[in-house]
């Protein structure tokens, strides 16, 4: 630190002038200085960490493997939905419950609200007549990923909007109006609530 | 020595730009009192305010996380933050208003710099070190010297408890005291972002209160700096009476004096380090510490009170305020008229909000053999504390809409908020080509009805004919 000599005296005046406005030879306070010189340092070596060595986590990567990890939390809850698992929690009352909520929140909008299907629009769910698969996987397949009828796809693809656990709830749903063993597939152009009356 | 301000440097700023550290003097006058006073009922107010329930939630409980905003008893969700317009321009111009009338009594009297820094934190250092000349003297000490380390210590154990609380208090604003106290309880790692904040804030708060201080008024606030702009000569400031005080110095014979007998109380007793008397400074904070000051000198002088005090430049130069002038009165005006349009906007917020979205991993519109359909995601808000049943309806007087399943509606429970598809239905017959419409939703008791634009998708009405 220099010994401060001006102290109380007034600061020197710097001899240019514009348009008549002239300035005092004043220090910056240093803490302001510091801020300067420091977001300065900073910039450069987050510059360098960032583009250069890559030494900071890339936020592409960090959240690829978020992904990633979800995708493979999903997946190994899938596995374990075989054909029985589904028939047993469609005989189990909550997870119906479960299921006919999300229905009510997503489903019924197409499918009609007492699941008789709407002209145009979704299959009639509540007979054992099934048009894209008569199993429960393929009922749980088909909501998880949607369908495709002649190139363009028709049904809804809810694994993004609903998650596993609340497909396989909204697939026991439907299972629980059904009978092991007694769905029937059926072609397309006789699914009863499609038909012209 | 210590340094005499001057009106060309700033007195905190040595000039080779380091910081050099005031110790004001306190004075106990009646200003002072004033302001102490308001101050711990700003204080109070402040920590009271998380603790006060209204309807369930705290009075003021800005729920980021869940973006819900709970202020006196009302629920507003994002949807709403456009009220911030009204908060945010109603604070500049009280600012303005009250400067152009009273100058800069915010600085003084209500600021949190000034509230905490004057009776918190200058309380503290008074316990630990002393007044302000025991204080100078420790400053000026080596740190060999004795008990310095452990009153300095002693104090900053002090600052960072303070610090420490403040934040809290802060961080009850946004997380509610039921959600703050577990964060308290439970070990810091369970809550580490939390942990983080506070420690951050407690850390700046420190910062600014033992070391910041007035650099925060004189060079990151940009109030002062807009003060010549503010005010003019009718604004009350605090201000050396001139007139009266010069020339300043002792009375001698033969030698004519002012009132001011240059006596530098009201130096050494301000927390910006200015001299009053050199007029009106950027870094005065308008704390009236010098009024007190000059007033006790004056009265042991017996001499008339207010040498320096609250006045108008135009009433140090010999007139009279003048309060009532066309600034004054513009400003006034355009109160009543701010206030009216905040009110009529307050007043209009629904205590339920409807937005609607076209769901993802959808198609555009389908088609049966009757109609064209179109799927809408509707976002439904109850912001009341009672249930309340809905209905959806469109309203389209060119072309006829059928929302599909809303005839007996949905109920919301309080404050929740539900996403429902909907399902349109147009006629062929009736199908023209694309077309905008509105949705309506309203509650059964009539009470709520809001609008939503939407449009409605479909094909070239062409490739439809038969």
């Amino acid at each position: 630190m220099t010994k401060d000599q001006t102290r109380g005296s007034k600061p020197v005046i710097m001899p240019h002038s514009y348009d008549g406005i002239q300035e005092y030879d004043q220090s910056l306070p240093n803490w302001w200085l510091f801020t300067l010189f420091g977001s300065i340092v900073f910039a450069f070596l987050y510059w360098l960490a960032n583009f250069v060595t890559g030494t900071l986590p890339d936020d592409r990567v960090a959240i690829n493997t978020e992904i990633d990890a979800l995708e493979a939390r999903q997946l190994a809850a899938i596995k374990d939905l075989d054909e029985p698992t589904l028939w047993k929690m469609s005989r189990n009352s909550k997870t119906v419950a479960e299921g006919q909520a999300v229905y009510n929140s997503l489903c019924f909008t197409c499918h009609g609200p007492t699941l008789a299907g709407i002209k145009g629009l979704g299959f009639r769910l509540n007979d054992d007549l099934w048009v894209h698969g008569n199993t429960p996987t393929a009922i749980f397949n088909n909501v998880s990923e949607g369908i495709t009828f002649e190139g363009k796809p028709t049904g809804m693809a809810a694994q993004k909007v609903l998650g596993t656990g609340r497909i396989a709830a909204v697939t026991a749903f439907l299972l629980s109006k059904q009978k092991e063993g007694a769905m029937k597939v059926i072609p397309r152009k006789d699914e009863p609530s499609q038909l012209t009356p | 020595m210590k340094p005499t301000p001057i009106r060309e440097s700033v007195t905190t700023i040595g000039h080779d730009g380091t910081r050099r550290f005031l110790q004001p003097a306190l004075i106990f006058g009646s200003w002072w009192r004033a302001r102490r006073a308001v101050a711990w009922l700003l204080i109070a107010f402040f920590a009271a305010l998380p603790w006060i329930e209204i309807d369930g939630f705290p009075a003021v409980f800005l729920d980021v996380e869940h973006r819900h905003f709970h202020l006196l008893g009302t629920m507003m969700g994002l949807g709403d933050i456009w009220l911030l317009f009204f908060v945010i321009t109603g604070w500049g111009f009280l600012i303005y208003a009250t400067t152009a009338l009273l100058g800069r009594i915010w600085c003084g009297w209500a600021c949190p710099q000034t509230v905490y820094l004057e009776h918190v934190f200058r309380v503290v250092d008074r316990l630990f070190e002393g007044d302000h000349v025991s204080r100078a003297k420790l400053d000026d000490q080596p740190w060999s010297a004795p008990n310095k380390m452990l009153r300095r210590g002693a104090r900053a154990f002090a600052y960072l408890v303070l610090c420490w609380a403040v934040a809290h208090i802060f961080l009850a604003y946004f997380i509610s005291i039921p959600g703050l106290y577990p964060m308290i309880t439970d070990a810091p790692l369970a809550h580490p972002a939390a942990f983080v904040a506070m420690a951050i804030a407690t850390g700046l708060l420190f910062f600014n209160f033992w070391w910041f201080r007035e650099q925060l008024c004189l060079i990151v606030c940009p109030y002062g700096r807009l003060q010549s702009a503010l005010i003019d000569d009718d604004s009350v400031i605090v201000g050396y009476d001139e007139k009266r005080g010069e020339p300043h110095g002792k009375a001698a014979p033969g030698i004519p004096t002012g009132d001011c007998v240059d006596c530098r109380r009201c130096v050494q007793v301000c927390p910006t380090g200015i001299d009053i008397r050199h007029g009106l400074q950027m870094e005065c904070i308008a704390c009236t510490a010098c009024v007190d000051a000059c007033d006790d000198v004056m009265t042991k002088l017996k001499r008339p009170t207010g040498l320096v005090r609250y006045a108008s430049l135009r009433e140090l130069n010999g007139g009279k305020t003048r309060f009532l002038r066309p600034r004054t009165v513009l400003y006034a005006a355009l109160l009543v008229i701010g206030l009216i349009v905040a009110s009529i906007a307050v007043l209009r917020v629904q205590p339920a909000a409807f937005k609607l979205s076209r769901p993802p991993q959808t198609e555009l519109y389908a088609l049966s053999e009757a109609s064209v359909a179109n799927v809408f995601r509707a976002k439904i808000q109850n912001k009341d504390e009672i249930p309340r049943r809905f209905f959806i309806s469109a309203e389209s007087p060119a072309t006829k809409v059928t929302v599909l399943n809303q005839s007996v509606g949905m109920v919301i429970a309080p404050l929740t908020e539900i996403t429902l598809p909907l399902t349109l239905l147009v006629d062929r017959q009736d199908y023209r080509g694309e077309f905008n419409f509105m949705l309506r939703l309203r509650s059964e008791d009539g009470e709520i009805s809001l609008l939503q634009k939407a449009h409605f998708i479909g094909p070239d009405p062409r490739t439809l004919k038969q």
